[in-house]
């Protein structure tokens, strides 16, 4: 009986305790996201260069926002960068997912390597692919030029430049798919692929209605993953290009960076910070939205 | 966590030290104290050092403390903030012009003007045309001009004397005609890789410093882009300087690509650089074979008159947080005098802004020695700053991006880039007002 | 498709994803003027772009300051992370509920909103310039509480239980008890929170200005962009080299843990 009491009591004591737990991780909440967040939406309203005093000044910044064609231009650049960034992913991912599922030996070699760019800092390999990118000396236009076609102004023409990054940016994240889809092959259960070749349906048929439809949730991370890091864009072409050519790798981020660091304008920075955050919360959900309606109609 | 023991106890330590040194300037009536913040590099500490050493022993009464500029942002950060905070120095040698704004704007800054000796004072060191540059709106003085960097025409003297060129050229017309030969014979022979020039085409605002505003500053006779606050590069001189850059990268005269190559000008593969002094060590110390020369920049063909240009100017102001206005005036006055500004010269390799730098027998010597640096110095009084408006860099970066359209690209024409960007400048003028 | 028809497109891929990383480390190595070159061969390689970084940046402080930081913030993040996904996994207090639900929204907050204030409150605090600025903020993640709280959840009640009876603080029931039993999960955190943290870029590029406190990647991609290189190329590759390289060596050892690990925040996602 006197167990059962100090047990009740024990529990008692425990639910104190757990606050006693988790009092580190409110204090972290309250200054770390509770606070940025307050104050965050404090900030839209204001004019401020951080060192003398903060200046209200309404829905001043937003206005600024929907004319300024450079906040028009971060989005479209990010969009383009989805654009080619997702399909390209998800087409290389699953290519060598279906490689590695089939062949047996040396697996967790190809595995590896291919996984290893996703481990390297970004920075290492942006500097790497700046010069792979080169127009008059880089590795890419040297075999394009040894192969006969002409070369590509790679990050020099507005029109290749946001793709460049796009293509480098895949060949960074595409091992983390690779991997993913990998799991997700190896989970597919071997009897919905007997049943149908009982049925009599063909390879197409079987790739298009079994294997697709059960790496869905996986597509589904690549989806946002991708989208998360496409508005977050920052370090390649801070690296690369500063933005340019004509703006046409201004990313998201890198336009708050500049706004914020380079110009002192917090108040604005600030509301493009909000309004991305916005743009992204609408995009993820509704990616999400989408991709589950059709997990339904499968 | 070391390091933060280690700064807790030294704030700490400074807070309790501060009222007592305080009570130790009391001890002694009649003891002024000022404190000077120099640029935080090594020649221009020691600079400072030496210079504030002779001033408190001739000066008993006026004591100054030289202490650098505390690093870790950029200067115009921390005067801000210690504007903002009330913990300025008394004096300062490293004002940016492009940052006065800010300063004055925060009431940060004394008046030099109202000095009775200011005019006697500057008119012997500063000629009155470049003086006035440096009037804010206001139709004060709160910078004095103390040092710049001028922007010129570096070229490689085999790459044109082998063209037959014994001159660098000197107008637009001059410098794309050397600037074609040599895409010319690029077209014929593909190892030949030479070019006339190159930049850094990122739209990165200071990389305007290198060839759009210099340039315009030459085409204009000395005009910057704002006159009293307002746009005043809407004119046919800015188109000029636009089109010249068109035509630069339309004729191949320049190369349209740049990431992070090795300097092409050290490699000898580029004809002409437009820098600073500071080019000068670089060249002698990783190519030191390289026969160079040293240019004022090229011009439009029909210009005449002096050639001007930009220049990185570091002033000198006062704090208006100062106890001691008068006494910090008479220490500026002391690094200004023609000695201490041959001391600029000899240990910081920095040219003084002085208007008898080559008339004073006192720098001969120095020039005899450095050759290139008394080109430099010639250049100097012709040398223009950024104006003091709110948000230059902001401004600049806007024209960068009709630069880079118009100039690098070609996608829309000099007229329309000038008007695009003076329309975008004269949005962010009135978003600050 | 014939087995040895996969090979080849693997070995393609083995090509793809491996040689721009031995061509960046045999062009570091070697003259200027050759970096340009296709093959990996040099006959004058040499240290001189190493000598060159080494002289011009602080690495070896920059790599000690990254390892500081890296190393407090994964500390922290298994410690507080599991105590708080384990005071939500097998405690019982009023509002669990609501606070898990929080948690999991902020896992959902873009960085673009919190970065400014973030920064201010940095300024504030007169954490610019320090260490603790850079830990600060990273010291508990959301993500390490859902993970630690899931696992927990499989730890049976019964094993706490006995442990209370016989005495046992909870915080020595977590440390001494269920942490020796929560290797996979402590292993996933650890990695994930390691390389992220090694890896970031764009806080320290906004917190940190002082040369002497930077991190690696940010000394490196400053380096870069920066006049320090004064555009040699084989410096700068240098630099993009010894930020790898102990990646590098990490991920030879320890691939599997690494490739499980970032797998699993892509299945959380």
């Amino acid at each position: 009986m006197k167990s059962v009491h100090t047990l009740i009591s024990r529990i008692r004591e425990s639910e104190k305790n757990g606050y006693a737990f988790i009092l580190p991780y409110i204090i972290f909440f309250c200054l770390f996201i509770a606070y940025p967040l307050i104050f965050s939406f404090i900030l839209v309203f204001h004019r401020w260069n951080i060192v003398t005093p903060m200046e209200w000044i309404g829905l001043r910044n937003f206005i600024r926002l929907f004319q300024d064609p450079l906040f028009a231009r971060a989005i479209i650049n990010t969009l383009i960068f989805l654009v080619l960034h997702i399909p390209l992913q998800i087409v290389i991912a699953l290519f060598f997912a279906l490689l590695l599922n089939s062949a047996i030996k040396l697996r967790g070699l190809f595995r590896s390597v291919y996984f290893f760019p996703v481990v390297v800092s970004g920075v290492v390999v942006t500097i790497l692919w700046a010069q792979l990118y080169n127009y008059e000396n880089g590795l890419f236009n040297h075999i394009l030029t040894a192969l006969g076609f002409s070369a590509i102004p790679w990050l020099v023409d507005p029109a290749f430049a946001m793709p460049s990054i796009a293509i480098m940016a895949t060949w960074k994240n595409v091992g983390l798919y690779i991997v993913l889809f990998l799991v997700g092959l190896q989970t597919i259960p071997s009897y919905l692929y007997e049943a149908a070749e009982i049925d009599g349906a063909s390879k197409n048929y079987q790739f298009f209605k079994i294997t697709l439809p059960m790496l869905n949730p996986t597509i589904v991370v690549i989806f946002i993953l991708s989208t998360i890091g496409g508005f977050s864009l920052f370090i390649e072409p801070y690296i690369m290009t500063g933005g340019g050519p004509m703006n046409s790798t201004l990313s998201a981020m890198l336009y708050i960076y500049n706004q914020a660091f380079s110009f002192n304008h917090m108040g604005y920075a600030a509301a493009l910070g909000f309004v991305f955050a916005l743009i992204i919360l609408f995009v993820v959900t509704l990616q999400r939205r989408i991709m589950e309606t059709e997990d339904y109609s499968t | 966590m070391k390091q933060h023991i280690l700064i807790i106890t030294s704030v700490l330590l400074l807070l309790s030290c501060g009222p007592s040194s305080h009570d130790i300037e009391h001890e002694k009536p009649g003891v002024t104290r000022l404190t000077y913040w120099p640029a935080p590099n090594p020649q221009e500490m020691q600079l400072a050092d030496s210079l504030v050493r002779v001033w408190n022993q001739n000066n008993p009464n006026i004591q100054v403390r030289m202490q650098p500029i505390p690093v870790g942002q950029s200067t115009e950060e921390v005067l801000l903030a210690s504007i903002a905070a009330g913990t300025t120095p008394d004096i300062c040698s490293n004002i940016w012009p492009g940052a006065l704004y800010d300063y004055t704007r925060a009431g940060g800054l004394v008046a030099f003007d109202k000095f009775s000796d200011f005019d006697s004072v500057m008119t012997s060191r500063v000629p009155d045309e470049l003086l006035e540059t440096f009037r804010s709106p206001d139709g004060s003085i709160y910078q004095i001009p103390w040092k710049t960097n001028p922007v010129m025409m570096i070229y490689n003297k085999r790459i044109l004397g082998e063209l037959g060129y014994e001159e660098p050229p000197r107008t637009y017309s001059e410098f794309l005609k050397i600037g074609r030969e040599l895409a010319g014979l690029r077209e014929k022979n593909k190892s030949f890789d030479v070019w006339m020039g190159q930049r850094d085409i990122r739209p990165i605002w200071w990389q305007r410093f290198f060839d759009y505003l210099p340039f315009y500053i030459a085409a204009s006779g000395g005009k910057t882009l704002f006159d009293n606050h307002t746009v005043a590069f809407v004119n046919e001189r800015a188109e000029a300087v636009m089109a010249f850059f068109r035509d630069c990268y339309r004729d191949k005269v320049f190369p349209r690509t740049f990431s992070h190559q090795q300097d092409p000008f050290l490699l000898e593969k580029m004809a002409t650089n437009f820098a600073g002094p500071w080019q000068i060590p670089t060249i002698q110390r990783y190519a030191p074979h390289i026969e160079f020369g040293v240019a004022p920049l090229p011009v439009p063909d029909n210009y005449e008159g002096p050639i001007y240009t930009y220049g990185d100017f570091k002033n000198i102001s006062i704090f208006s947080n100062t106890r001691h206005p008068e006494a910090a005036w008479e220490f500026v006055k002391f690094l200004v005098t023609p000695e201490h500004d041959f001391a600029l010269l000899e240990i910081a390799n920095q040219i003084p802004v002085r208007g008898d730098l080559l008339t004073n027998p006192m720098f001969d010597d120095f020039f005899k020695r450095k050759p290139h640096m008394l080109l430099f110095a010639e250049q100097a009084l012709y040398t223009r700053s950024v104006d003091e408006v709110a948000d230059l860099k902001e401004i600049l970066d806007a024209l960068s991006q009709e630069y880079e359209a118009a100039a690098v690209y070609g996608r829309r024409s000099p007229a329309e880039a000038i008007h695009r960007a003076a329309r975008r400048a004269e949005l962010i003028i009135e978003w600050n007002k | 498709m014939t087995r040895i028809g996969i090979y080849i497109l693997l070995m393609v891929g083995l090509i793809v994803f491996g040689y721009p990383f031995v061509w960046m480390i045999s062009a570091s190595l070697k003259p200027e003027l050759e970096i340009g070159a296709l093959t990996l061969w040099s006959s004058d390689f040499s240290s001189k772009n190493y000598e060159l970084v080494v002289n011009r940046i602080p690495v070896f402080r920059a790599l000690l300051n990254s390892t500081i930081v890296s190393v407090s913030v994964t500390i922290s993040v298994l410690i507080f992370g599991s105590m708080v996904g384990f005071a939500l996994a097998k405690m019982r207090f009023f509002g669990k509920e609501i606070l898990f639900v929080a948690i999991l929204f902020t896992m959902m907050i873009p960085f673009q909103i919190t970065m400014i204030p973030q920064y201010i409150l940095m300024v504030w605090l007169g954490l610019t310039d320090t260490y603790l600025g850079l830990i600060a903020p990273y010291a508990m993640t959301a993500l390490s509480i859902v993970l630690f709280r899931q696992f927990f959840m499989s730890i049976p009640q019964a094993l706490i239980d006995a442990a209370r009876v016989d005495g046992c603080s909870d915080l020595k029931i977590l440390f001494k008890i269920v942490w020796p039993l929560s290797r996979p999960v402590i292993v996933t955190v650890g990695i994930l929170t390691f390389m992220t943290v090694w890896n970031d870029v764009l806080w320290p590029i906004i917190v940190i200005r002082e040369r002497s406190m930077m991190t690696m990647p940010q000394l490196v991609a400053l380096f870069v962009t920066g006049g320090e290189a004064e555009g040699q190329l084989g410096a700068m590759l240098a630099s993009a080299t010894m930020l790898a390289l102990p990646v590098i060596i990490a991920y030879s050892f320890f691939q599997r843990y690494f490739i499980d690990s970032m797998a699993t925040t892509g299945l959380k996602g």
